[in-house]
């Protein structure tokens, strides 16, 4: 293995954004009927020509506005989508903490939860078994491990989650602005444990709009604006940027307002 | 066709997990629980041998058996498309934030149906003991006819799933299809009551392949020929790689229509 853990080579990631709903039959004749020129969507380029490349052991920020694609490129390492061009190589298991919970049904129990979404992120049976009693102490639900899942409050949901989610050991963790989980108590010992990855070599790569989280945890920061990758730099330089870009963005917004 | 099984070896766990789930999540909060999977086809079967044997007499002998023969087979069918046709895009939420291999939906909606039509053999073998019709030996060959229709109903489910991703109609259509499909197929009747001149069109039905050796093992007592089972198999076969085919070739833009 080399020294990275990540790189991405001009990557470009396209979504066609849909005017009305495609997704029938109808659309199809339609479409056939008046000639194929007629288009029903736009394409939009969530992700424009980025490249870098992240080195094991590093904790990577990654920061922007809504919309500047940030969590399109977390699930891009992901790999949820397939990038419409450039390459991405991954070296090392991941575990995405990309909005937790996604796989929990409501009917079911704390604990064959766990255990499925345990097995979606990979692990076998046995592992998931093993682990499971670190699971449950570590989100601190007691015996509401064997209640379903629609009883628990946002909160004992998301501590099961993020404990799941954290419990895999990935090289390579990715966290999409979910530490705002439960009360601070459980914040800090889901920092605590995020630091504790970090100090175990991992790769943590981190989407966040809180300023003191990413000057708290990263040597490095990637500051996106509209898809494009407009810095790669040590924090400090990166946020004053990102403020720069919002400060912008409100001169731009006060002629705005209609005069009297 | 090696990679699909490749794919079912790796995601064993999790498909077994999923198809429970299922299961699960489908009887959960009724007070008989997993005890429907036996009663639901035990008293469907009460009713039609009451209907069958008493009010509306045809000239076969036995007839609720000759029925059930085909329509616990046909039920696994039908409730698997049911289920599979939805499996990609009801899991929408999970495929748009992990990666997923995503063949384990329809597996395991095909699973979930798998274990369901097991059980309600159990009923059906009640049933032929008390109607004291012979428990035929051939049922040690059902295994064969099974496998047939377990790769048939795979295909035709990959087939569906993926269709529905981009046209959600085909959920709809899908009931359609069934219900007309089960008319065609000599379920209720048999090939033999189909004047001769047609009965080249229905055999172009595939279903007639894959149903047949459970009537044949069950009702009639007999072993199906070389040429039956081959033919059965072929179908399952058939579909299984078109329908995987197509499900492999589509399955990284689903995560853009779900």
């Amino acid at each position: 293995m080399n020294g990275l853990a990540l790189e991405f080579v001009d990557v470009v990631q396209r979504f066609r954004v849909i005017r009305e709903r495609p997704d029938t039959l109808r659309e199809l004749f339609s479409g056939l009927h008046r000639g194929s020129n007629r288009t029903t969507y736009h394409v939009f380029e969530a992700v424009k020509h980025v490249s870098f490349q992240i080195p094991h052991g590093a904790t990577v920020g990654i920061i922007g506005r809504n919309g500047s694609g940030k969590s399109t490129i977390l699930k891009i390492i992901a790999g949820v989508y397939k990038p419409s061009s450039g390459q991405v190589h991954v070296f090392g298991s991941i575990a995405p903490l990309i909005e937790l919970g996604a796989g929990f049904h409501h009917e079911l129990t704390g604990r064959e939860n766990i255990l499925i979404n345990g097995l979606l992120l990979g692990l076998s049976k046995r592992q998931v078994r093993d682990l499971e009693q670190q699971i449950i102490d570590f989100a601190e639900i007691g015996e509401f491990i064997d209640a379903p899942v629609k009883q628990y409050s946002s909160g004992m949901y998301m501590r099961v989650a993020f404990a799941v989610a954290t419990a895999v050991d990935p090289d390579i963790l990715l966290v999409d602005e979910i530490l705002a989980v439960g009360d601070a108590g459980f914040r800090a010992k889901c920092f605590e444990r995020i630091a504790s990855f970090h100090e175990r070599g991992k790769t943590i790569i981190l989407v966040s709009h809180d300023s003191s989280q990413i000057r708290e945890f990263c040597d490095r920061v990637l500051l996106l604006h509209n898809g494009e990758l407009i810095a790669d730099s040590p924090p400090d330089e990166a946020l004053a940027r990102y403020d720069e870009l919002i400060g912008q963005s409100q001169q731009q917004k006060v002629p705005a307002i209609p005069e009297r | 066709m090696s990679e699909f099984c490749a794919d079912l070896y790796r995601y064993r766990e999790l498909i077994w997990a999923l198809a429970l789930k299922e299961l699960r999540v489908r009887y959960k909060r009724s007070v008989l629980g997993f005890l429907w999977a036996l009663l639901n086809p035990l008293l469907m079967m009460i009713i039609l041998t009451l209907v069958f044997g008493t009010i509306m007499r045809f000239s076969i002998d036995h007839y609720a058996i000759f029925l059930l023969s085909m329509l616990l087979p046909w039920t696994f069918f039908s409730q698997s498309l049911a289920y599979g046709v939805e499996s990609v895009v009801g899991n929408a939420q999970l495929l748009k934030k992990v990666q997923v291999a995503k063949l384990v939906f329809p597996v395991a909606a095909v699973l979930a149906n798998i274990i369901n039509f097991l059980l309600s053999l159990l009923p059906l073998a009640l049933l032929i003991v008390l109607l004291r019709f012979p428990l035929h030996w051939t049922w040690i060959y059902l295994p064969v006819p099974m496998l047939g229709l377990i790769l048939f109903t795979l295909g035709t489910c990959f087939l569906f799933a993926t269709a529905n991703v981009f046209f959600r109609d085909v959920s709809h259509i899908v009931q359609i299809i069934l219900s007309a499909w089960f008319y065609v197929s000599p379920i209720i009747y048999s090939l033999d009551f189909i004047p001769q001149k047609y009965r080249f069109y229905f055999r172009l039905n595939p279903m007639l392949y894959v149903l047949n050796g459970f009537r044949l093992s069950i009702y009639y007592g007999l072993l199906p020929s070389v040429q039956s089972v081959v033919m059965s198999l072929a179908c399952g076969i058939g579909a299984l790689v078109i329908g995987f085919g197509l499900f492999r070739h589509y399955q990284d833009s689903f995560v853009y229509y779900v």
